[in-house]
C-alpha cells in the first residue's frame, strides 16, 4: 500500500464543504485535509456532533480518507489572524480548540489532528511545551501531527523532534510535514526531511515554494523536486495522506486542483520510471518514449532526468544515448539533445555527432535544442556559428542559443552581417535578433 | 465542417495540399504506413520512413494547424519481400511511440502465405501494444480478400470494435457491418468510392462505425474528398451533426481507443506565429 493523494479544504474556502468534497473526489483525489473553520464544520457550533456524524457518512460515501487541520485564520479571534496560539498568554483557548478537534477527528475516523506552534520567540519554548502537554493529556487519544511552520517558534523539523524528545517521546505526538516549507526554510531538501521524520510522519502537505519565501505555490512554480519528494515518501513506506496545501488559491480552486493532480501523477510516474531505470537500465527503451504521454508539458525535463539516471547505472551510456536518439521521435530526440547538457560530457564525440545530426534537420525545436550548453562546450566553432545562422534563417529566436554573448566572435558577426545584406538586397526584413547581435558588437 | 481524415498519405503531398485541407476544415489526420510506389529493398528504408511519419511529417502538419498521427506496419505488398519482412522485429520499438494510434495498413494484397504470416503477427503486436488496427482490403479479388480478412481478425482474438476494415464498397460493406468492425471508405476521383455512392451507402447503413477518408497518396487522388463527401451528405439531406459524426466523431472514437490521440497539434516549432516569441522563452 502506498500513500493517498488528497486536497486541503482551505484551498476551497469559497465552496460549501459538501461541494468542495464532491469536486475533490470527482477529480480523483482519495483523501482530504479538512481545515475546521467557521463555515467548514465549525467546532463551536451547538450541533457539531450531529454535523460531524453527517460528514463522516459523506466522506465514507465519497471514499475520502481524512486528516483534520487546525490552521483556520479567524476562527478563534475575528481580529487577529491565527490568534491565540500555543505560545500566547491565553493559550488555553487554543488548547480547548485542539481538544475539540481531537474529538472531531475521532468521530470522523481521521488519521490525525495537525497543529502548529505559533509566532513568538525562543523564550516561549517552555510555555509551548506545557501547552502541547496539555493538549496531549486532554480529550481522546488521537495522533497529533506537529507541523514546523516558517516564522513560528517551531519552524524546523529539528525543533519539532526536540520538543517531542523533551516531552518524553509521547506515542501520540507525531510530525506533519509541509514539503514546501522544507524548500523555504529547512537546511535540507524535502526528501531528506521526509527520511529524517521517518515513521513519526503522520501527515504530509504538498505544495511548491521558493527558498526563503513562505508563499504556497502550485507545483512547478517553485524549486521543490516533486518526483524525488514522492519517491522519498514511498521509500520510507509512508501510507498516510499527502494533501495539496494551497490556501491562497481558493478563487480558482477546481482548476488549480486539476493542475495539481496532473502534476502529482506525472511526478509519480517519473519517480517510478527513474527507480525502474536505476534497477534496470534497459527499461529506458520503453520509458523514454512513454514520457510524452505520461508527463505531457514537462516531458523534456522528465526525459533529461531519465537520461541522468540511465547514465549513472548503464554500462554503456554512449551506446544507449545514441540508440535513443536514432530510434527517437522528434520529441525524444529533443529530450536526448537537452540531456546532453547533463550527461553529454561522458562522451563528447558521440554527443557532438547527435548535435550535428540535429543541426542538419529542418525541425525548429531540434535545431533549438541542439544549441544548448553541451554545444557551447564541445561543438566545433564553425558548426556552432552555422547553427546560430540557421536559427536566423528559420526564425528561431537567438535566446535559445546558450552562451551567445560570450561566444559570438568576429567570424559569426561577419556571417550575420552578410546574411543581413542579402536580406536587404532581396527587399526582405532583417530579423530583429540579427540586428541586435550586430548592434551589440558595434 | 471539422474534418479528421482517418487515412491519408501526406508524405506524398505538397504544402498546397496542407493549406487547402486546413481551409476545408481538416484539423486532424492519420497517416498509415504503406507502399511507396517504388519498392523498398531494406529494413533501413522502413525505419527512415517510420521516423519521417513520427518526425518531419508531424512537424510539417503542425505548421498548418493539423494534428498528425500515424499507423505503423509492414504493408501487405512488401510482406512478400524477404528483404523487408525483418522490419517486423523493429516494429515493437516504434509501436510504443507517441503519435502512433494504430497498427496499419495490414491485410492482404495477393493473399499469399507470406501475407498470412505478416498479417497474423501484426495483429498479435496490436494486441500486445493495446492499439487498434487499420486493415487494407485488396484491390484484386476484394470480396474474397475481405472475407478472409474477417476470418483472420476473428481468430486473432482482437475485439471487432478495435478493427477498421478499409477501402470497402457496395459489395464488401455488409459482411464488415455484420462482423462488428468499423467500416472505412476511400473516396477517389475515379477508382474506389465516389461521393454520390458514398452518400447512398450512408443512407442505407447509417452513420454508426462509418469512416470516410481520402486515402490521398502519390497516385491520382484528392485530399479534399472528405470535405466533398461532407458537402454531398448535406446536399442529400443529412444534418450537420451526422456529417460531424462521420467526419470527426467516428475517427476520434476509433483511434481514441489507442489513448494517444492529441487533437491539439504540437506547437509548430519554437516560434509562436502570433506573437513572434519563442515558446521556449521563460525556460531559461
Amino acid at each position: 500500500m502506498t500513500f493517498q493523494l488528497g486536497y486541503g479544504t482551505n484551498g476551497f474556502a469559497n465552496h460549501r464543504l459538501d461541494d468542495a468534497l464532491a469536486v475533490i473526489a470527482d477529480l480523483g483525489y482519495t483523501a482530504v485535509a479538512l481545515t475546521l473553520d467557521h463555515h467548514h464544520l465549525d467546532p463551536f457550533a451547538g450541533d457539531v456532533g450531529k454535523q460531524t456524524d453527517r460528514l463522516a457518512a459523506r466522506l465514507h460515501e465519497l471514499g475520502l480518507r481524512v486528516v483534520v487541520e487546525t490552521g483556520a485564520r479567524y476562527l478563534l479571534d475575528p481580529r487577529r489572524k491565527h490568534h491565540p496560539t500555543l505560545v500566547s498568554e491565553d493559550q488555553a483557548v487554543r488548547v480547548d480548540f485542539l481538544v475539540r478537534a481531537k474529538q472531531i477527528a475521532l468521530d470522523l475516523g481521521a488519521d490525525c489532528v495537525s497543529f502548529w506552534s505559533g509566532v513568538g520567540s525562543a523564550d516561549d519554548w517552555d510555555h509551548l511545551r506545557s501547552g502541547v502537554a496539555a493538549v496531549l493529556e486532554s480529550g481522546p487519544a488521537v495522533p497529533m501531527g506537529l507541523e514546523p511552520e516558517p516564522g513560528m517558534v517551531v519552524q524546523w523539523l529539528d525543533q519539532a523532534l526536540r520538543l517531542r524528545t523533551e516531552l518524553g517521546n509521547p506515542e501520540e505526538l507525531r510530525i506533519t510535514l509541509d514539503v514546501g516549507h522544507c524548500v523555504a526554510v529547512e537546511p535540507q531538501d524535502a526528501a531528506a526531511c521526509i527520511r529524517q521524520a521517518g515513521e513519526l510522519l503522520v501527515n504530509v502537505q504538498l505544495d511548491d515554494m521558493l527558498p526563503g519565501v513562505h508563499e504556497h505555490l502550485e507545483f512547478g512554480e517553485g524549486q521543490l523536486d516533486l518526483p524525488a519528494t514522492l519517491a522519498a515518501l514511498t521509500g520510507i513506506g509512508y501510507t498516510g495522506v499527502a494533501a495539496v496545501e494551497l490556501p491562497r488559491h481558493s478563487h480558482a480552486a477546481p482548476d488549480v486542483a486539476v493542475r495539481a493532480l496532473r502534476a502529482l501523477r506525472a511526478a509519480q510516474w517519473l519517480a517510478e520510471a527513474e527507480r525502474a531505470v536505476r534497477a534496470d537500465p534497459g527499461a529506458i527503451d520503453t520509458l523514454f518514449p512513454a514520457a510524452g504521454r505520461a508527463v505531457g508539458a514537462g516531458q523534456d525535463a522528465a526525459r533529461v532526468r531519465l537520461l541522468t539516471a540511465f547514465a549513472d547505472v548503464s554500462g554503456d551510456p554512449v551506446d544507449g544515448l545514441t540508440r535513443l536518439y536514432r530510434y527517437g521521435t522528434s520529441a525524444e530526440r529533443r529530450g536526448v539533445l537537452r540531456g546532453l547538457a547533463e550527461v553529454g560530457d561522458l562522451a563528447p564525440a558521440a554527443g557532438v555527432a547527435l548535435v550535428e545530426d540535429a543541426l542538419r534537420s529542418n525541425e525548429t525545436d531540434l535545431v533549438a535544442a541542439a544549441l544548448g550548453p553541451f554545444a557551447t562546450r564541445h561543438l566545433g566553432r564553425h558548426a556552432w556559428r552555422h547553427g546560430v545562422l540557421k536559427c536566423l534563417f528559420m526564425g528561431i529566436p537567438l535566446t535559445v542559443v546558450d552562451g551567445l554573448d560570450r561566444h559570438a566572435d568576429a567570424e559569426l558577426l561577419r556571417m550575420v552581417a552578410a546574411f543581413s545584406d542579402e536580406r536587404r538586397a532581396a527587399g526582405r526584413p532583417v530579423p530583429a535578433d540579427a540586428l541586435a547581435l550586430l548592434g551589440k558588437a558595434s | 465542417m471539422r474534418i479528421f481524415d482517418p487515412h491519408i498519405h501526406m508524405t506524398s503531398r505538397t504544402t498546397d495540399d496542407y493549406e487547402a485541407m486546413r481551409d476545408a476544415g481538416v484539423r486532424a489526420l492519420v497517416e498509415p504506413a504503406f507502399w511507396l510506389g517504388q519498392p523498398r529493398t531494406s529494413v533501413g528504408s522502413f525505419v527512415d520512413y517510420f521516423d519521417s511519419l513520427l518526425g518531419w511529417e508531424r512537424f510539417r502538419a503542425a505548421q498548418f494547424g493539423i494534428a498528425h498521427h500515424c499507423a505503423l506496419a509492414l504493408n501487405p505488398k512488401e510482406a512478400n519481400d524477404p528483404r523487408c519482412t525483418e522490419v517486423l522485429d523493429v516494429l515493437p520499438r516504434y509501436l510504443a511511440k507517441d503519435g502512433v494510434v494504430a497498427v496499419g495498413e495490414v491485410g492482404y494484397d495477393s493473399m499469399t502465405p507470406e501475407e498470412d504470416d505478416a498479417f497474423a503477427r501484426q495483429l498479435e503486436l496490436a494486441l500486445r501494444h493495446d492499439l487498434p488496427v487499420l486493415v487494407h482490403t485488396p484491390h484484386r479479388d476484394k470480396q474474397e480478400g475481405t472475407k478472409r480478412t474477417l476470418d483472420v481478425v476473428r481468430e486473432s482474438g482482437l475485439a471487432p470494435h478495435r478493427v477498421l476494415v478499409d477501402h470497402l464498397n457496395e459489395i464488401t460493406v455488409k459482411m464488415v457491418a455484420d462482423a462488428g468492425c468499423w467500416m472505412g471508405f476511400s473516396v477517389y476521383p475515379d477508382t474506389k468510392m465516389d461521393e454520390a455512392r458514398m452518400v447512398a451507402l450512408l443512407a442505407e447503413y447509417g452513420t454508426e462505425r462509418m469512416l470516410v477518408n481520402s486515402a490521398a497518396d502519390w497516385g491520382r487522388s484528392d485530399p479534399l474528398k472528405t470535405h466533398k463527401t461532407g458537402l454531398a451528405m448535406l446536399d442529400a439531406g443529412f444534418g450537420e451533426s451526422e456529417v460531424d459524426t462521420v467526419l470527426w466523431h467516428n475517427p476520434v472514437e476509433f483511434y481514441g481507443q489507442s489513448g494517444r490521440l492529441a487533437l491539439e497539434p504540437a506547437a509548430a516549432g519554437v516560434v509562436d506565429a502570433a506573437t513572434g516569441s519563442s515558446v521556449l522563452r521563460g525556460e531559461r
